[in-house]
């Protein structure tokens, strides 16, 4: 049992993927934002011409929109930016198999687990390196039934009609600033479809991985879940520890079609000198379901707010947001719901974790349009404090044309009360062991949700930065 | 007679941060095995007595001092004292969300036991004896630690606790404050058939009301005023008290002090 | 670009020739020269501020430019109404046929004082109610005038329409209360508007010395006006240690008002600063309440209610800041929805760094009764303090099928069991005010606009 871990049992560093793999690429671009990267990156790619398009549009619209104001602090971003290589090769193709992937940056997902989770538990495993997906792989029996699981790049070559029908719908590239960075550089990600009635039993996963110093990476991932069908993607993110800053802005389209449920679960652990500015959004059909299950330890900064547009009657989505906002972080997440349609539900339920000088926003919109009858929604925010220096914000909106709709929200606050460590400590647990008791109750309800190695991974991370908390 | 388990001398305390004193020289010693109950009206530092010797962080001790086995406890973190044998029944139990009585119980056994790995199924097995043992539903070790508990529930949670940890010395902190008589019966069937399992277990019982000691029969009886123990006595002190109430003491000790 | 250099100059943003430097530098004819000072920076702040749009925060979901037309206004200019009942309008009379109950009356019409009342014993104790202008000019009062008006709560950095009352305000109420002095009727304010097409600007000081206590009653009302007009009013509550304050406004405007009330409450040591905001009438109705909780174990209870039915839309824009630890505020908004009405609550709680112990909490409910009734509610938490406890939340709902099935089941018709259920939910919050003649003017009004639904 994972809870049977203690932190005494976690002899590890506080970041344990801090770890640095020698550099390695093929080609990058020069550092900054340009036109002409933009067009080296097309190039590279030897993309179709009506790409190469819409990413010069999509830098343009890029360039005409103002640094947001709101959220966390992006008053020095644009020197970072300045600074950092948008695209680097870190070798000629993708592979099929681990043996094929260069040594080191083999080497390097071998110390993550991911070819051995691969083969335990999952139906299929993406990894991307820098700016290219390194490796793609699907167990035949999934292939089989007409699952697609590729990089984006083979998603727009090998299925162009498909590709050309979804991508950018869900997320126009005006969105925001950064949905239409992404929209001019993006590079690696996954195209995911899952043919009607399909359901995969085991999750499929993405891993992400920045090792270049001063990087700037731009997944993109389209994700189709046909009618009916079942499945559950999962994305894991690190990077090592420079001085410098990075940069990360992926955006995530999904499409759940009629009566179909999808999972995207998201488990960041990007090291703390990282801004992660992601857009995520699903487009959810008649009876689907969407999940969001969204935890968020790592980076500098992080500004998420996945959402479900729920479009067909009946539609559910539901965002578990779980943040950690140790030393200087600043984790501004929590979720977006658009009821538009009639009888749909939803919920959202986000728990932070605020410790040292760390800070944990929680930013909510739920909106219920007008003829969106019976729209039933309830979402609940709680935020736990570990020292006196943490902060936590609650910025939920909420906007409601729709006389029949059902809407409720409630956040409390609490700390770590000293009377809770005495009872645990009365009854001879330590003070670091009673702190990390307590913190993982406080979880519990997301990670019950979590497949088990992912509950304890949660767990496990969570502990790790405890530790030293107390003393 | 060995020496005593527990020996009190002179013990003084404050609340910490503040300016109130309430222990102001307790002597009291506890051999083992036996059954004490400490009385006292509202205020008189009968409840603080128990939390200082458990090593709670709200109060500060001014002097005197406090052995438990012959060792001094007054220092030690109030996990040391847990894992050296010593037991507080909260008056007031605490919440913790999420987490379950048998994780709970789990992580403060493992602690207990030290470097040595609990056993898994040793623990169920004990929890599930213990539980059987106080008529418990095996599904009340599912539950999250005091969450929604009613008054019983918490109390009796707090047996659970005691019967697992298994302590040398059990301090009960008004226990049955907020019980009916029903509850009270229940939580003190459970106190006694801990005690026919380990007659060895020393309880210090601390009450307001004589009611508990109808269930629980202690060997001796002190009465607190004002901070000191003012008189001490057999059983039927409790029943002296029950009829004629702590003026006796109050007014003295109030002559003595103004 | 020379961009930068140009932001200190003026913007004139609603700046008109009726809202003018020189309308303010005319409002303090014949007032002391510090309050003159007062009234031209004021409205140099108001000159510079940019006018608010929907890009800010605090007016999201309240469009200025389509809600306010500053163009079209005039001056209100001072009222020559009597000091005489008979004079007074018949709106007048009849609310306040119903205030015998009162240590003060003050009457204003069109932002005017035309009559003031106060119980002699009080006076004999030192207790001041008086025209705010009196007080400015008074050499007993215009100390403490001088100190605190505009300066600590509503002053005009707070935003560009606080500047814009206190430079022109016409006049306004004044109320001292002295150390250890306890009013125990209320002071009932009733302010009138009467003439349309015009901006009117009023304001209340009221200032309670150490351990006193006050109650006061706040009614703003007119008749339906033909054109747009607009009531600003500012309210600065100062409650020093121990004393203990009760404010209350009811807002029952006519259609084609745009009223604006700008409120704060600084509340010291051991000081209660309550509020209730009820928000009947008028067109747009804006309230901006800052309670701010200065000493350790200050309080504030906030209260709201409001009912809105045709186009009326409210906004309620409240924040609660613990400045100090052991302190403790409660607020409660509930508000029903009828017609195209729109309700719009944004609430923020700010647990300050070191405000240790702050018990906070916040809760917005709005009932939706028609189809094209909106609710946006955001209640907002910034807790930078960690041994805290603070909670908020809010709901939008419609009326509860199963309560109405039940008063029915019980041979009540539709229509009246919907009236009890709304006059319940509502309810709750009246049932904390034990104020005579209040809640059962809310409730007439309530039942009066109920009655069309």
């Amino acid at each position: 049992m994972p809870q049977n871990e203690t932190v005494q049992d976690l002899q590890l560093d506080e970041y344990k993927y801090g770890f640095v793999d020698e550099e390695q690429h093929v080609f990058r671009t020069q550092p900054g934002l340009s036109e002409e990267v933009v067009r080296q990156i097309s190039a590279n790619k030897d993309e179709p011409a009506w790409m190469l398009d819409f990413r010069l549009k999509a830098l343009e619209v890029y360039e005409s929109k103002p640094m947001p104001t709101w959220g966390g602090d992006l008053s020095t971003l644009q020197e970072t930016l300045d600074e950092i290589y948008f695209y680097v090769r870190p070798q000629d193709k993708m592979e099929r198999s681990w043996d094929d992937v260069p040594a080191n940056i083999k080497e390097t997902f071998e110390k993550l687990g991911i070819p051995e989770a691969e083969q335990k538990v999952l139906a299929g495993v993406g990894a991307q390196y820098e700016s290219e997906m390194v490796y793609h792989s699907l167990k035949q029996e999934w292939e089989d039934k007409g699952v697609i699981f590729d990089s984006i790049e083979d998603g727009l070559k090998n299925h162009p009609e498909l590709f050309r029908k979804y991508f950018g719908t869900v997320i126009p590239t005006a969105d925001n600033k950064f949905s239409a960075m992404n929209s001019a550089v993006w590079s690696g990600g996954s195209f995911v479809y899952i043919p009607p009635g399909v359901e995969l039993e085991t999750p499929l996963q993405a891993y992400f991985r920045v090792n270049q110093e001063r990087m700037g990476q731009f997944e993109r991932t389209l994700i189709i879940a046909g009618e009916g069908s079942r499945a559950h993607y999962i994305e894991g993110c690190t990077a090592p520890v420079y001085s410098t800053e990075s940069f990360h802005s992926g955006v995530i389209e999904i499409v759940v079609e009629k009566g179909a449920h999808f999972r995207y679960t998201t488990i960041q652990n990007w090291s703390n000198n990282m801004y992660n500015l992601v857009t995520q959004r699903a487009l959810v059909h008649e009876g689907a379901t969407m999940e969001w299950l969204d935890g968020n330890l790592g980076s500098k900064l992080t500004m998420k707010y996945p959402s479900c547009y729920l479009i067909g009657e009946g539609a559910h989505g539901n965002i578990l947001s779980i943040a950690y906002a140790g030393d200087g972080q600043h984790q501004d997440t929590g979720g977006k719901i658009i009821h538009a349609a009639p009888n749909t539900t939803s919920s959202i339920v986000s728990k932070s974790i605020s410790k040292g000088t760390g800070r944990s926003s929680y930013r909510g919109l739920l909106q219920v349009h007008d003829g969106a009858r019976n729209a039933k929604s309830n979402v609940e925010c709680d935020a736990l404090l570990i020292d006196e220096n943490a902060k936590t914000d609650t910025y939920p909106y909420i906007e409601i044309d729709e006389k029949t709709a059902h809407i409720g929200h409630e956040a409390t606050v609490s700390k770590v009360g000293d009377e809770q460590l005495f009872y645990l400590m009365s009854r001879g647990m330590s003070e670091e062991e009673a702190m990390a008791l307590i913190v993982r109750g406080f979880i519990e309800p997301i990670a019950k949700l979590l497949p088990l190695e992912y509950a304890v991974e949660l767990n496990r991370l969570i502990e790790l930065e405890m530790e030293g908390s107390v003393g | 007679m060995s020496a005593p388990i527990l020996k009190i001398e002179n013990l003084q305390a404050k609340v910490a941060d503040e300016d109130l004193q309430i222990l102001r020289g307790v002597d009291l010693e506890l051999n083992a095995g036996e059954i004490h109950a400490i009385m006292g009206p509202n205020g008189s530092g009968k409840s603080t007595l128990a939390k200082v010797l458990a090593g709670h962080p709200g109060y500060e001790v001014t002097g005197g001092t406090a052995t438990f086995e012959g060792e001094d406890i007054l220092e030690a973190e109030p996990d040391e004292r847990s894992q050296a044998g010593i037991f507080l029944a909260f008056q007031y139990p605490v919440d913790i969300p999420g987490v379950s009585i048998a994780n709970f119980l789990r992580t403060a056994l493992q602690a207990h036991a030290g470097d040595e790995e609990l056993d898994l199924f040793e623990f169920q097995d004990l929890l599930m004896e213990k539980m059987d043992l106080l008529d418990m539903d095996p599904s009340f070790a599912e539950r999250p630690v005091n969450d929604g508990f009613s008054g019983g529930e918490k109390k009796r949670n707090e047996i659970l606790q005691m019967a697992c940890l298994q302590p040398k010395l059990a301090l009960m902190d008004e226990t049955d404050s907020g019980l009916d008589i029903d509850a009270l019966q229940i939580v003190a069937n459970g106190v006694n058939k801990l005690r026919e399992d380990n007659p060895e277990m020393t309880v210090l019982l601390i009450t307001h009301y004589q009611r508990l000691l109808n269930y629980i029969e202690p060997d001796f009886v002190h009465v607190i005023v004002q901070g000191r123990i003012v008189e001490s006595g057999g059983p039927e002190l409790a029943l002296r008290l029950e009829d004629e109430g702590y003026a006796t003491w109050q007014s003295e000790v109030t002559e003595e002090v103004g | 670009m020379s961009a930068s250099t140009e932001t200190t100059i003026a913007l004139n943003e609603g700046v008109t020739e009726a809202l003018s430097r020189e309308a303010a530098t005319a409002r303090s004819a014949g007032e002391p020269e510090w309050m003159r000072e007062r009234r031209v920076h004021a409205f140099d702040v108001y000159a510079r501020t940019p006018m608010p749009t929907r890009r800010l925060e605090e007016w999201r979901y309240t469009d200025l430019g389509e809600k306010l037309d500053l163009a079209s206004l005039s001056l209100g200019t001072r009222s020559e109404v009597a000091d005489d009942p008979s004079a007074w309008p018949a709106g007048v009379r009849a609310t306040m046929e119903e205030d015998w109950d009162a240590a003060a009356h003050v009457v204003l019409i069109d932002g005017t004082v035309v009559h003031v009342d106060l119980d002699e014993a009080l006076a004999g104790k030192g207790v001041v109610v008086t025209s705010l202008r009196d007080a400015v000019n008074d050499e007993e009062t215009w100390e403490d005038a001088k100190q605190y008006l505009a300066t600590q709560a509503v002053k005009p950095e707070r935003g560009k329409f606080a500047a814009l009352n206190c430079a022109l305000y016409l006049d306004g109420v004044y109320v001292y209360v002295p150390r250890g002095v306890h009013v125990d009727l209320p002071v009932r304010v009733t302010r009138w508007i009467s003439t349309s097409a015009a901006a009117h600007f009023d304001r209340a000081l009221i200032l309670a010395g150490e351990t006193s206590k006050v109650t006061y009653i706040d009614e703003v009302l007119s008749d339906d006006l033909d054109t747009h007009t607009f009531a600003s009013n500012a309210i600065e509550v100062i409650a020093k240690d121990g004393a203990s304050v009760q404010f209350v406004q009811m807002q029952r405007l006519g259609r084609n008002v745009f009223a604006h009330s700008q409120q704060r409450t600084l509340a010291h040591r051991d000081a209660t600063a309550n509020t209730l905001n009820v928000a009947l009438g008028a067109t747009t109705s804006r309230v901006d309440l800052n309670a701010q909780m200065l000493g350790p174990g200050s309080s504030s209870e906030m209260l709201g209610l409001y009912f809105g039915d045709g186009d009326q839309h409210f906004d309620h824009n409240t924040s609660q800041d613990h400045v100090s630890p052991h302190a403790f505020s409660d607020l409660l908004y509930k508000g029903a929805l009828d017609g195209d009405a729109k309700a719009v609550f944004r609430g923020i709680i700010r647990v300050h760094p070191k405000a240790q112990q702050s018990d906070a909490y916040q809760t917005n409910r709005n009932l939706l009764l028609s189809e094209t009734a909106s609710a946006d509610t955001l209640p907002n938490l910034e807790i930078a303090a960690d041994d805290v406890k603070c909670s908020h939340g809010a709901t939008v709902g419609q009326l509860d099928e199963e309560s109405l099935f039940y008063l029915m089941s019980r041979g009540i018709p539709q229509e009246k069991a919907e009236r009890l259920v709304v006059m319940g939910f509502l309810g709750e919050i009246l049932l904390k005010v034990s104020l005579g003649g209040v809640i059962e003017k809310i409730t007439r009004e309530i039942e009066r606009k109920l009655a069309h639904v």
